[in-house]
């Protein structure tokens, strides 16, 4: 049968939505603040979003397979408190550990998500509240602000090159690399599949398991990447460091038009989101918005473009 | 209203409807008489199911009237049509499998046993019970559905479309649409005979794409073909050549299963089955399939064959005997292992398992086989274009481009893709599970087709398939399943075929 045009057409302006929106968005806090517009507050803009991309980015992997991966802030908190506890004594290893750990974290998620059969809201839920345990009583509760000599370990993070924060540098290498996995190797195509028919993929001999554990493997070492570069940015590692970043990492990858059914997406479409995510930050900031009111904002955007990137004539039922 | 016995209990005159860029039903008129089964045939996409869903509620016709009784109406909804005394019999069983038998054929009208909020379950398992009589189906309503074979939930569904005479004035309209597709024989005659016990109560349109059995069972038959109906006949004056050849504008070709290019096949060994088994459903199965050789597999539903199948495609490990792929002892635990010995599984549940719907055609293609065009880890896109191309063409599918979504192709296409994805593979044995059911009689010939030039190329087969005919027809070797065991083998060869009574003289 012949899909009706106007379905077509619609979808063909779908996809463009994001990149329009967030164009709209910049125009419109541009008139309002017309500093908003010059590069140096546009780089500043960026380097704030670096963060919330590298989570966003991780989570796309997940998200495009179809699971949910609702540990990365407390992942990326605790990588903070691993690189402030450990930077003094062993220096640049100090990023390792934590990266390490973000590894291990995605693995133990998705082992129990694919052999125990547990979906993946669930694993991580709960290895979400076992990592912020975990940053706790590392941490012992408190803030650990970095020491002046251990802030030569974070230039990589705050430095620039050429006029460019490095963040800025990182968070390319990050979007070039993890295009790279989702458009050109097998894991990215076998996650696309997953997400978009799980039974074709596995029938066709796909390693269905494999593939998921890999995804939540991805979204721990980007969650513990991006609490390494929180904590040199802040100069500090805290259990609660990347509180408030779950919401607005989900809202970024949905925003950007990739599906939360799974199977549609891509880490451009990410980051067209984490920069629509900043720009509305800055806007409400300027507007005077209480930063701790903004997750109200964030919350009713989720529920917003799940609602409209979700094409519900093709998927009748949702739970 | 009392219907005398010519006046029509449903008319429907030049009922039109277009959808976006297709004209779906043609000024199409139908009368249905008491106690009459009406069929309807014709191939997929000549408009049977968009004429279904106008009378039972879901679409609405852009012109034209429907008379229920001599008098005009409209179904405004699936309820509504319901209410007025129209019910349907669904090809895709829509029992709740997790709910009891009495609850599923009151699913949605349980208001009728409720007093304060509480439902009275003993009145409404004593009126499904009655319910149940009606159609001679003699289970407890309080069986879960999961537990009852196919054909008892299809007699479930026709007792709980009877419910309707309790609540609708008139003569019953009853669906019935594709009924038989997922029966086998013994049990058709049971719904047969049901439904015609049942013509005192209420008259019946039958749609099948099975033209024997609308032949069978309907008293008048209407070919619908590109949206319009062109010919309606009396069954006993019609048989399926004529029925087939108005059907299709062409006539049924002697070598429809491609008799013709059935070659003999070679000496290799590619599949053997020793004592193979696997818990109740077969056992001691043993057999060899050579390269080049179709087998297929005949036997009723619980014969073990279904079962036989999935093993071979690695969704069901065998516990039990040897399996020997390409000389090598394996156990498939998972599809992954049947690919890795270059087993193809082709799924009856085409969009389901067979084809990721929402990726592209070439994606679908290469899907098994990306290893092969992976270049130090990243996939050779362009090699994946070429590669997708060269299978579109040489496969024929009709598709915008390889980057189209599966989505958005027919049925035979779609099939056509599953098999390119095998065929790119590189697969030395096709499992064919049921590889032609939904498609229409010109996808079909060109299933056969491509069958036959895999095969002709050393591919083995192992078909099940819906209808004997095609397991004949397409067959080297046929073996016949019942109980979990093979009860019978034959040649199959052109020009030497077994017939089908002889068959199901093992089968049951």
């Amino acid at each position: 049968m012949r899909a009706p045009i106007g379905r077509l057409e619609f979808d063909r302006i779908r996809q463009w939505m994001p990149i329009v929106t967030l164009v709209l968005l910049i125009a419109l806090v541009g008139a309002f603040q017309p500093g908003f517009l010059e590069p140096e507050t546009l780089l500043q803009l960026a380097s704030d979003t670096a963060v919330l991309f590298v989570l966003a980015t991780g989570v796309t992997f997940v998200i495009m397979i179809g699971g949910i991966d609702l540990s990365i802030q407390s992942m990326a908190s605790l990588a903070s408190v691993i690189v402030a506890l450990t930077v003094s004594r062993w220096g640049y290893a100090a990023f390792a550990f934590a990266i390490a750990a973000g590894i291990l974290a995605g693995f133990l998620s998705g082992v129990a998500h694919v052999r125990l059969k547990v979906p993946s809201f669930i694993a991580t839920l709960a290895m979400g509240g076992v990592l912020f345990s975990a940053a706790l009583v590392l941490s012992r509760e408190r803030s650990i602000t970095l020491q002046t000599s251990e802030r030569d370990y974070q230039t990589w993070i705050t430095g620039a090159l050429l006029g460019v924060p490095n963040v800025i540098v990182i968070a390319l290498v990050v979007l070039a690399v993890a295009h790279t996995i989702q458009s050109r190797t097998r894991f990215g195509r076998y996650s696309a599949a997953i997400g978009a028919g799980e039974p074709a993929a596995y029938a066709s001999g796909v390693k269905v398991d494999r593939q998921k554990i890999i995804a939540l493997v991805l979204s721990g070492t980007c969650a513990a990447l991006a609490g390494v570069i929180l904590a040199g940015r802040l100069a500090s590692g805290s259990p609660t460091l990347a509180s408030e970043l779950l919401l607005p990492s989900i809202a970024a990858v949905v925003v950007g038009g990739t599906a939360i059914t799974g199977g549609v997406g891509s880490i451009w479409r990410t980051l067209i989101g984490a920069l629509i995510i900043s720009v509305v930050r800055i806007g409400m900031t300027f507007v005077g918005v209480d930063i701790f009111a903004q997750n109200i904002v964030f919350g009713a955007v989720l529920i917003i473009a799940v609602a409209v990137t979700i094409d519900r004539s093709k998927i009748p039922i949702v739970k | 209203m009392s219907a005398s016995a010519d006046e029509p209990v449903l008319a429907m005159a030049g009922i039109e409807k277009s959808f976006p860029g297709v004209r779906a039903l043609k000024h199409v008129s139908l009368e249905l008489r008491p106690g009459e089964v009406v069929g309807l045939v014709g191939e997929n996409g000549a408009g049977k199911s968009t004429l279904m869903k106008i009378l039972s509620g879901v679409y609405q016709p852009d012109a034209g009237e429907i008379r229920l009784g001599g008098r005009a109406t409209r179904f405004a909804s699936a309820a509504d049509a319901n209410r007025q005394g129209v019910g349907m019999v669904f090809q895709e069983q829509s029992l709740l499998l997790n709910l009891t038998v009495g609850e599923n054929i009151y699913l949605g009208t349980e208001a009728q046993f409720t007093r304060l909020g509480l439902v009275d379950w003993r009145a409404l398992y004593a009126s499904a019970t009655r319910q149940l009589a009606k159609v001679q189906v003699d289970v407890d309503p309080r069986t879960r559905a999961a537990a009852l074979d196919f054909a008892t939930r299809q007699m479930v569904e026709l007792a709980k479309a009877l419910t309707l005479e309790e609540h609708a004035s008139g003569h019953l309209v009853i669906l019935l649409d594709e009924p038989t597709s997922v029966l086998e024989r013994p049990e058709i005659e049971i719904l047969f005979q049901r439904v015609r016990a049942l013509k005192a109560r209420a008259s019946f349109i039958f749609v099948s794409h099975r033209l024997s059995e609308v032949l069978e069972l309907s008293d008048r038959i209407y070919v619908m073909k590109d949206g319009a109906v062109v010919a309606e006949l009396q069954a006993a004056e019609a048989d399926v050549k004529t029925l087939h050849r108005l059907m299709v504008g062409r006539g049924l070709q002697a070598e429809y299963y491609r008799e013709p290019l059935q070659k003999p096949f070679g000496a290799d060994v590619v599949l053997e089955l020793d004592g193979l088994g696997r818990g109740d459903a077969y056992r001691d199965v043993s057999f060899k399939l050579h390269a080049g050789e179709i087998l297929g597999i005949a036997g009723v539903l619980g014969s073990g064959r279904e079962e036989l199948t999935r093993t071979l495609a690695g969704l069901r490990p065998h516990d039990r005997g040897r399996l020997i792929v390409g000389g090598r002892e394996v156990r498939l635990s998972t599809p992954a292992d049947a690919v890795d010995v270059d087993l193809g599984y082709v799924p009856r549940e085409r969009r389901v398992e067979g084809l990721v719907l929402f990726l592209s055609v070439a994606a679908n293609i290469t899907l098994p086989s990306l290893k092969q065009l992976a270049r130090r880890a990243l996939i050779d896109l362009g090699e994946e274009q070429r590669l997708a191309k060269t299978w579109v063409e040489r496969l024929k599918v009709r598709t915008p481009g390889v980057d189209a979504l599966c989505l958005n192709l027919s049925g035979g296409n779609q099939q056509k893709v599953v098999l390119a994805k095998w065929l790119n593979a590189k697969a030395r044995i096709l499992i064919l599970d049921h590889p032609t059911r939904g498609l229409d009689v010109g996808a079909k010939e060109e299933v056969y087709e491509l069958v036959r030039a895999a095969t002709g190329e050393g591919v083995a087969v192992i078909l099940t398939s819906d209808t004997l005919e095609e397991t004949i027809g397409l067959s080297h070797t046929v073996i016949v399943m019942r109980d979990g065991v093979v009860t019978y083998r034959t040649p199959a060869s052109p020009g030497a075929k077994p017939n089908q009574v002889d068959l199901i003289g093992h089968m049951v």
